[in-house]
């Protein structure tokens, strides 16, 4: 007979950790296969060669054709988040410290509209809206705001970064709403006293208590944005473009998923910075919260 | 009183099995009026006439991805002994390489159509011999629309039309190669006018060291483009000629008639297609390898491809032109019918300048090469 006490130590670890590992076991099966092993297949496959050698061909191929495609995603992804961020404060300072309670409410009403409609709704609408002989442009030359003659069609980068941050404004700003909401007012009401304008304290007081939170709805923006297929196929016509569509003009007229999976990589790359970013923010902030 | 319902509803399901026992799967590659072709006509005609069958219609998507997706659903269960699909319907460069890769059966001599099946590519696509694996659906076209209003003399060549574009910047638009077919196949027909090699291009055979000889025709449309308004989509390419953005643009025939009969197309816009000519394209009808239903298959195929159902679901309602012999299909219409699938372009224009898409080879080389050194 073994040493009876030496043994169960270890089992008994095992033991009492069991349940909680059955428990997350289904969570992990399912990250590991629908996530993880499609992310290394594609990452694999970026340098696997029709025999099955490793190649950096399609690494090339994919750098040669669509460079000005990443510069372009990396361009567009950058001001849309921008123009989020700012919306963003705006809107969020206002529900905080807006005084006249009609238009906090009117706004608090509207603000979350596109939160419910679906990317491909909105990129049709944007087509339709943003086009040189849209609803926009028409609008502007019928109130006499516009020579018909300089009408010109939006649809291109700018068309795309309208319609990203029409899309993500509601959902920066109920992060941020939220977060401004949850600040302790005696702040703001001392700034107010000592003669700060509604303007300063935005500026001031609630948006350096509110930064992580602004910061973690931007990155989860720009990862949304980094996927988006459907609005640059809408509203973009020929090059640059976002990656996203040039993966699928890869797949659907070459059948080539290699420099489509390469082309891959630079999304990865883009969006494991800011996943990274992401990661310390909230770990940073974890001993507060357990406190 | 709740068990008997439990136990009835438990019985009448039972009972209804045998019933629902036989289904045939159509998969279909192409946009969504594909699916409403078989959901809405020619589904619920083949359960009229064959009591007991149910027609699940699946759509795998628009263009030559749609037809990806079903070679991969196909190549997927490559090794079980009964696969999914029974009907497929897929473009002509898949098509090819289903053939050559085994994963379709020979059925056409097993059909009572057999004979009105008269098209060139319905022996060959693409280079590829698919004679007795395919039987087309429908042919449809390329064409350039106008806008009669902007146009007083349209170009009836492409010389004449770089010319106009010219001429007329921005007026021209077409949706580069990545939006949709209409606007690879106006470069193909680019190609074919300026390259001196269209029968090359069009029968094969491939030789690797073609494309760099293609320089002088690729820096001309480099140097159109800077003239051409680029459209995002074949569908943006109407839409812009219908907001009077564009005045000319390449669409595919069946589209701009069915958007005009839609109302949703200025009827005033007419159609050319300019010498040496523009592609075309069939979709076929196929029946893999190991289809669980495949008799069944070839029956609804033998119904698909039937005049009657050519008539009256292919030109009637879908605006398409016919997989079959024309002659065959024009008896069961009427002659005004007959006219409107023919109004702006004559049977005999269509005839000459109706090309098939280059071989596969050559498709791939020349949408790269535009890649290369057009739109960089």
């Amino acid at each position: 007979m073994s040493d009876p006490l030496a043994m169960p130590k270890p089992s008994a670890q095992l033991r009492a950790m069991l349940p909680g590992l059955l428990l997350i076991a289904p969570a992990i099966l399912a990250i590991a296969l629908l996530y993880v092993v499609p992310l290394v297949r594609s990452v694999v496959f970026a340098f696997v060669d029709a025999d099955g050698g490793f190649t950096t061909a399609h690494l090339a191929t994919a750098l040669e054709l669509y460079r000005r495609d990443v510069i372009f995603t990396v361009l567009v992804a950058l001001a849309s988040l921008c123009l989020i961020a700012v919306i963003s404060i705006a809107i969020a300072g206002y529900l905080t410290l807006g005084a006249t309670p009609w238009a906090v409410t009117v706004l608090r009403w509207l603000y979350r509209w596109p939160l419910f409609i679906p990317f491909i709704v909105a990129g049709q609408t944007a087509r339709s809206f943003l086009a040189r002989n849209g609803l926009l442009n028409s609008l502007l030359i019928d109130s006499g705001l516009m020579d018909p003659a300089t009408a010109q069609s939006l649809l291109d980068w700018r068309g795309l970064v309208l319609t990203f941050a029409w899309k993500q404004v509601p959902f920066v700003t109920l992060l941020l709403a939220g977060a401004m909401a949850s600040v302790d007012r005696s702040t703001v009401e001392a700034a107010r006293n000592m003669g700060a304008g509604k303007l300063r304290c935005l500026i001031e007081i609630l948006l350096p208590q509110v930064r992580g939170t602004l910061s973690v709805g931007l990155i989860l923006s720009l990862v949304t944005i980094m996927s988006v297929l459907s609005v640059p196929m809408m509203l973009i016509a020929g090059n640059p473009t976002m990656m996203t569509s040039m993966m699928a003009h890869r797949v659907t007229y070459y059948g080539d998923y290699a420099v489509a999976n390469a082309l891959g990589l630079f999304s990865y790359l883009i969006t494991v910075v800011a996943a990274f970013v992401y990661l310390r923010m909230t770990l940073a902030q974890q001993p507060e919260n357990g406190r | 009183m709740k068990r008997t319902i439990v136990l009835g509803a438990a019985l009448s399901a039972v009972f209804s099995l045998p019933l629902a026992a036989q289904t045939l799967n159509v998969v279909t590659a192409g946009d969504t009026n594909m699916v409403d072709y078989i959901n809405d006509y020619l589904g619920p005609l083949f359960e009229e006439q064959n009591p007991g069958v149910t027609v699940r219609a699946l759509g795998t998507g628009p263009g030559d991805g749609g037809s990806q997706a079903m070679y991969e659903k196909l190549t997927a269960q490559k090794d079980n002994d009964v696969w999914d699909v029974d009907v497929g319907v897929v473009h002509q460069r898949m098509a090819g390489q289903m053939v050559s890769e085994g994963l379709l059966q020979s059925y056409r001599d097993r059909t009572a159509t057999d004979e009105l099946v008269n098209a060139a590519n319905a022996e060959n696509a693409l280079g590829v011999d698919v004679s007795g694996y395919v039987m087309p659906m429908f042919q449809s076209q390329i064409a350039i629309a106008y806008n009669p209003a902007l146009v007083d003399n349209p170009p009836q060549s492409y010389s004449d039309l770089v010319e106009w574009a010219e001429a007329n910047p921005g007026q021209f638009g077409y949706n580069g190669i990545t939006g949709g077919m209409a606007g690879v196949g106006f470069v193909f027909g680019w190609m074919y006018a300026f390259s001196d090699m269209a029968e090359t291009l069009i029968n094969g055979p491939f030789d690797e060291a073609t494309p760099a000889s293609w320089s002088p025709a690729l820096e001309g449309l480099k140097a159109f483009n800077q003239s051409a308004t680029i459209t995002p989509g074949n569908a943006g390419t109407l839409d812009a000629l219908n907001r009077g953005e564009i005045a000319m643009g390449p669409v595919w025939m069946d589209m701009f008639y069915t958007w005009v009969a839609d109302g949703r197309l200025n009827p005033e816009l007419q159609l050319l297609i300019p010498t040496p000519g523009m592609p075309g394209q069939p979709m076929y009808y196929v029946v893999p390898d190991k289809a669980a239903q495949a008799e069944l298959a070839v029956k609804f195929i033998e119904l698909a491809t039937s005049p009657e159902v050519q008539a009256e679901g292919i030109v009637r309602r879908f605006n398409w032109l016919p997989g079959i012999d024309a002659n065959a299909v024009k008896e069961q219409l009427t002659a005004d019918e007959w006219a409107v699938l023919f109004t702006d372009v004559t049977p005999e224009v269509l005839a000459e300048r109706g090309m098939s898409m280059p071989q596969a080879e050559y498709f791939s080389a020349i949408l790269e090469a535009y890649e290369r050194q057009v739109s960089n």
